[in-house]
């Protein structure tokens, strides 16, 4: 019994030292290039040396500001993840509300449909469109990055749209208009704040996913609106340099804005809670 | 009772009416710029193709060409590059993800785990780019762990190098992902079973591999599945990191349009990467419909 409890203990220190062993190279293998790429975007030489910087310096991110293509597609991305955002969570949220309001014929299919796009590779989601609008005569870059972002995007918003009304209960909208509301009353004042959550979780993944993809908008990029994602892979393969370090920089500390706010407004748990790491 | 009819009558006309108005925008949305594009890829998959043109022509004959031309070595090395570093890359995830995972959920305090969890988020929504150019950072002429993958007698410019940075690249997004996946699955674990099985003599590890291995399993099989079909229409990652040399099915997708204009040979291949992606979320769905049944 004694050497067996020993073996088993001695057994468990391995097997435990091993899993945090994992845990720790798996935290580490996940921060530290993203802090490198911090750290040398402040680097101070004008070349691309071996870590440590010597000196720090701005002098990468005044460089990335004097490039009038990333301005100008700067401006464009924010234009167009804001145009997804209130598309996608304005049809979305629609959507979601129609999709919980009681059974009907054929809901399992529209839902998984609606999702659908999900799982259609993201490039050949860009393909297919370039085809499609080019054949349909629509040239206008904006409108075609714009319906491109919103394909993608609008499944989250539905997804969390339906996640949050899972919970709420019908009667509510009902006993209001009972007592009087009116169903436009009760939409704006029952429905709408009962799916808050899922209409912050969905807007700030529709503009996240939106201000970051390059898969479809590399398509649909034409030379009067090209998105900065689309800017920064085609900087990446011409030249690797330091500038796209200070734009990550820049773009990492949208991402974080956005997720304070998510955390303020819905809190973690509940973004977790609402269906999009569903197993 | 004729009221109470004309009642239900009347709800259920209204809310025939709201769904209309509700469903209608995604429903025109989705059929514009989803289905139409990807029938309209079939259609294009199968026209005949004219070198020198953007595009198929007006009445281009329909032929299965454009497939057959798929049957041959350097396609067939294409899906093989992106089977296998995709495959390697989910489980590599799955075998720090699924420690992780559990580590967040039993040993965190509340306020850690809250830490953890805005961490990982953070990495979900981060842009693809950042994460690749982190990578290339990290392993690149510069990185850090460039010297490690030298030591190991890996040369820089060999073909494993850039598969293992590639690797690299894939796992550091499928972490994030695989983990909050199986946090799900690992939370609605009763920890009293653990102890149960400890303190009647098994050790930590057996425990473990008796009770929350298997009562996983199901989560840990879609959420390879999840990662693998993320991996296999990776595009960004194998285009930046793979320097060329490793070419997923999304990347030759994309020479097809940038390099030589062949829309109809893209399509074709369109249709083929749609029919991997649809075969593996298939086997995921099988997979819910098996743990539903047990």
């Amino acid at each position: 019994m004694s050497t067996h409890s020993r073996t088993a203990r001695s057994g468990d220190r391995v097997a435990g030292a091993l899993a945090y062993g994992v845990v720790g190279l798996g935290l580490a293998f996940l921060a530290i290039p993203l802090a490198i790429t911090c750290l040398m975007a402040f680097d101070a030489r004008t070349f691309l040396g071996p870590l440590p910087p010597p000196a720090l310096s701005l002098h990468w991110f005044e460089r990335l500001a004097s490039q009038a293509d990333i301005l100008s597609s700067l401006r464009t991305s924010l234009v167009l993840a804001v145009l997804t955002t209130i598309l996608s969570v304005s049809i979305g949220t629609a959507a979601a509300v129609g999709l919980a309001r009681g059974d009907f014929p054929g809901k399992g299919i529209l839902t998984s449909a609606f999702l659908s796009p999900l799982i259609v590779p993201p490039v050949v989601i860009g393909f297919g469109l370039l085809l499609f609008l080019s054949k349909a005569g629509i040239t206008n870059g904006m409108a075609r990055l714009l319906l491109g972002h919103v394909i993608v995007t609008a499944p989250y918003c539905i997804r969390t749209g339906l996640a949050s009304l899972l919970g709420a209960d019908r009667r509510l909208t009902d006993a209001a208009m009972i007592l009087g509301a009116t169903e436009r009353q009760a939409f704006w004042s029952i429905t709408i704040p009962l799916m808050k959550t899922g209409i912050i979780t969905g807007a700030i993944f529709a503009f996240a996913i939106s201000m970051d993809d390059v898969s479809i908008s590399l398509f649909l990029s034409d030379p009067s609106a090209t998105t900065l994602p689309v800017t920064l892979v085609s900087n990446m393969r011409a030249a690797f340099d330091l500038t796209i370090a200070a734009a990550a920089v820049i773009l990492m500390a949208v991402t974080v804005v956005l997720i304070v706010v998510l955390d303020r407004l819905v809190g973690f748990d509940n973004v977790v809670g609402q269906g999009l790491f569903r197993s | 009772m004729t009221n109470a009819r004309q009642q239900t009558a009347a709800i259920s006309i209204s809310d025939r009416r709201d769904r209309a108005i509700t469903l209608a925008p995604a429903v025109l949305v989705l059929a514009f710029g989803f289905l139409s594009p990807l029938i309209n890829l079939a259609i294009e998959s199968l026209k005949e193709f004219t070198p020198g043109r953007v595009g198929s022509v007006e009445n281009a004959a329909t032929t299965v060409q454009n497939y057959h031309e798929l049957a041959n070595q350097a396609f067939a090395n294409v899906l093989l590059t992106t089977f296998w570093i995709g495959g390697v890359a989910a489980l590599v995830g799955q075998l720090v993800a699924f420690p992780l995972a559990y580590f967040i959920v039993r040993r965190l305090s509340p306020r850690m785990r809250t830490l953890a969890l805005g961490f990982l988020i953070t990495l979900v929504l981060s842009s693809v780019l950042i994460k690749t150019y982190a990578i290339e950072l990290t392993f690149g002429s510069v990185g850090i762990l460039r010297p490690l993958l030298l030591t190991v007698g890996l040369s820089a410019n060999s073909r494993e190098y850039i598969n293992i940075v590639v690797i690299a690249g894939l796992v550091h997004s499928i972490i994030p992902v695989a983990t909050l996946t199986l946090m799900g699955a690992m939370q609605s674990i009763d920890p009293r079973l653990l102890d149960a099985a400890q303190s009647l003599g098994a050790p930590g590890w057996k425990a473990h591999l008796s009770i929350t291995l298997p009562l996983s399993l199901p989560a840990l099989v879609s959420s390879t599945l999840i990662s693998l079909t993320f991996a296999i229409s990776a595009f960004v990652i194998p285009m930046v990191l793979g320097r060329g040399r490793v070419l997923f099915m999304s990347n030759v997708i994309y020479t097809r349009f940038s390099d030589i204009a062949n829309y109809p040979s893209g399509a074709a291949i369109s249709l083929v990467m749609l029919a991997t992606a649809l075969a593996v979320i298939s086997v995921i769905t099988l997979a819910h419909a098996w743990k539903s049944r047990r």
